[in-house]
């Protein structure tokens, strides 16, 4: 029979059991979506990976303040991780290179009559130049095909600089839209204002930025807020002394690893943290590589990609069987009618095409349905693991293999069953 | 001489059932010249439709020869016997055994569908719509077999059986199923037919039937013997 005829036969038969093929493709239809949900969960995952990538960099190391839980609250653990400790940290450990600072605090910044409360982030003065890297930012409009500069981040006048920093001085930068609600248009550069009860002079101005993570999904409107000499925050903001969060550049990315340790261990000495009777440090920070992100990622997508993927395996495993079981008793059924065939002059191989296009009919309808619930379900897989799924392309035309290879892989055995049958038998079956 | 249609020397079907070996056909000699009519009497269980599924290619005998069109079949593979089947071979069944999704003119065209590549679905159309019309059905072609009644099917059956132009028509009891009134058309149908020169073996257990037939052969306990009332027939 030609292949028209066996689809038109395999069309009609189907159709004549729209109930019954339906629920057979149910199997199927999960377990395809399964698939398609799972790729989508990986894909997601590597996409947020690269994202980090771009963050921090391969030579960067971000340590703070550990927090635990305690009382039902996350508290920060032990003792402060204090800017002298980072100072410090270039002569205790010659693989770093820089180590760059920062503390943010909420305040009431007031200039003449103009009140808004905004973040302060006290900064080293080369933090600005890591703002500048980082790729979470970058000016409104920027097209430039190099990596803008530090100096592309400012609108105005200029930034503070680390002699500023050691000394504390009281100097300040605003964002773009702090400047304009502080000073409404007027040129804020030379002017003082209140932060909370410090005087503090405006050097320089912020160009308009915006987010370049399109989800933007951490940030906040990256225009409002202001930037002060890290030790200045320390000083005039705070009572106690802060935690302050660091990024260590080490000079060779290679090292990385090598620079970790040995930052873990100053940082131990500078803290009293001695082994356990157990052999563990009770350490109250935390350091954060590259690969520690790459590490943490892998792992929760992992996790759930494997839960997905043993959905998915049986649930087609089951589809599969449902589908033989129902080929089995339609081979039963129409046990005449392959009588008939034969007599007529059917060979085995249009037997044998005939059932398995039926399953493969099945299974294949399955399989599109699938793909289009696994479409829908991945804002649903997204919400379960944190936000990040993203479709895999090749997941439907691979989607659609699986569902083709289930209906010849279980469609198999009853269309060879159908075809051995005996003439004769097949004939006088009633 | 022109060679037989059909030819068969000790054709010999037996089964083992266990231990014990039941014989359902024993050295039959049967020779069926173009154009005869021949009925097979017998009761049930005598061994007539194991020979009719010999003659059929439906099945294959323990030991002796069939000579189809001068062609020993003994030897042939199993779709090279269902290829023969569709090919030199009509069917007509006691229960028609028209597929039940297929309009008449498809389930007479079936035979054509399994010749890969030797019929397009309109020459398949048509040849189906002109076996029909030789049995007066060719206005029923869309319908399905369930709209028709039991001689209607029946002669879409024996259309089907017409449509590759066969060497023999096999008809096992045609008229069983049939009330006596529509059973008397099948029967002047087959003996037109047998008069335009279709040669036609037919098994039935019903005398009247089997007075149609040039010659009648008549089987106990797997023995084939031709009967007396051949010399009564015409």
């Amino acid at each position: 029979m030609s292949l028209i005829d066996l689809l038109r036969t395999a069309l009609r038969n189907v159709s004549a059991n729209k109930l019954r093929a339906a629920l057979t493709m149910l199997g199927v239809v999960i377990g395809v979506a399964s698939v398609i949900a799972m790729l989508a969960l990986g894909n997601g995952a590597r996409a947020a990976v690269d994202a980090t990538f771009q963050s921090l960099g391969a030579n960067q190391i971000q340590i703070g303040q550990r927090f635990a839980m305690e009382d039902g609250d996350l508290q920060p653990s032990g003792k402060t991780l204090t800017f002298s400790e980072g100072l410090d940290m270039l002569s205790a450990v010659p693989l770093v290179e820089r180590v760059e600072m920062s503390v943010s605090k909420t305040v009431k910044a007031r200039f003449g009559q103009n009140t808004v409360e905004i973040n302060t982030i006290g900064t080293t003065a080369d933090a600005i130049e890591g703002l500048a890297s980082s790729g979470d930012i970058q000016p409104v409009g920027w097209t430039g095909d190099h990596a803008f500069s530090k100096e592309d981040l400012l609108g105005d006048g200029r930034f503070f600089t680390t002699d500023e920093v050691y000394a504390g001085a009281p100097v300040c930068v605003l964002g773009y839209q702090t400047a304009l609600d502080l000073f409404s248009g007027d040129d804020p550069i030379g002017q003082t204002i209140w932060v909370d009860r410090t005087r503090c002079e405006v050097i320089g101005v912020i160009t308009e930025l915006e987010s370049t993570d399109v989800q933007e999904r951490y940030r906040s409107d990256p225009n409002e807020g202001l930037l002060m000499p890290i030790s200045t925050v320390i000083q005039t903001l705070y009572e106690e002394e802060p935690s302050v969060y660091m990024t260590v550049h080490v000079a060779d990315a290679n090292r990385i690893d090598e620079a970790k340790e040995e930052i873990t261990k100053y940082l131990r000495e500078r803290h009293a943290i001695e082994q356990d009777a157990e052999g563990n440090y009770q350490d109250d920070f935390d350091t954060l590589t590259r690969n520690d992100i790459l590490g943490q990622q892998q792992e929760a997508a992992r996790t759930f990609s494997l839960l997905l993927a043993a959905m998915a395996t049986v649930s087609l495993v089951v589809g599969g069987i449902g589908i033989m079981n129902v080929m089995l008793v339609s081979v039963t059924e129409r046990t005449r009618e392959i009588g008939v065939r034969l007599a007529v002059g059917a060979k085995q191989r249009d037997i044998v095409s005939q059932f398995l296009l039926e399953s493969i009919f099945i299974s294949t309808s399955g399989g599109l349905a699938g793909i289009v619930l696994g479409i829908l379900a991945i804002p649903l897989a997204a919400a379960l693991n944190q936000g990040v799924a993203l479709l895999y392309p090749g997941s439907i035309p691979l989607a659609f293999g699986v569902a083709v290879l289930i209906g010849i892989v279980f469609g198999l055995y009853p269309a060879i069953r159908a075809a051995r049958l005996d003439p004769i038998e097949a004939l006088r079956y009633e | 001489m022109r060679e037989p249609v059909i030819r068969t020397e000790k054709l010999t079907r037996t089964y083992n059932m266990g231990t014990s070996v039941i014989t359902a056909l024993w050295e039959a000699d049967l020779t069926v010249q173009a154009g005869e009519f021949i009925a097979l009497m017998g009761a049930s269980g005598s061994g007539k439709s194991t020979l009719l599924n010999l003659l059929g290619l439906l099945d294959r005998a323990t030991a002796g020869e069939y000579f189809l069109e001068g062609k020993p079949v003994s030897s042939l593979r199993r779709d090279e016997l269902a290829d023969l089947r569709g090919r030199r071979i009509g069917f007509i069944f006691q229960n028609f055994n028209l597929l039940p999704r297929l309009s008449a003119w498809e389930n007479v065209a079936l035979p054509l569908a399994y010749r890969k590549g030797e019929f397009g679905v309109q020459d398949q159309f048509n040849r189906a719509r002109e076996a029909l019309s030789r049995v007066q059905l060719d206005q029923r072609a869309e319908h399905n077999p369930m709209e028709l009644s039991g001689g209607e099917r029946q002669r879409v059956a024996i259309a089907r059986a017409l449509i590759t132009l066969p060497a023999v028509i096999l008809a096992d009891e045609p008229t069983g199923n049939l009330d006596s009134k529509t059973g008397i058309e099948i029967m002047r149908l087959l003996k037109e037919l047998n008069a335009e020169g279709r040669t036609i073996i037919m098994v039935t257990h019903d005398m009247n039937v089997a007075r149609n037939a040039s010659r009648v052969y008549h089987m106990l306990d797997g023995l084939l013997n031709e009967s007396e009332w051949s010399n009564v027939a015409d």
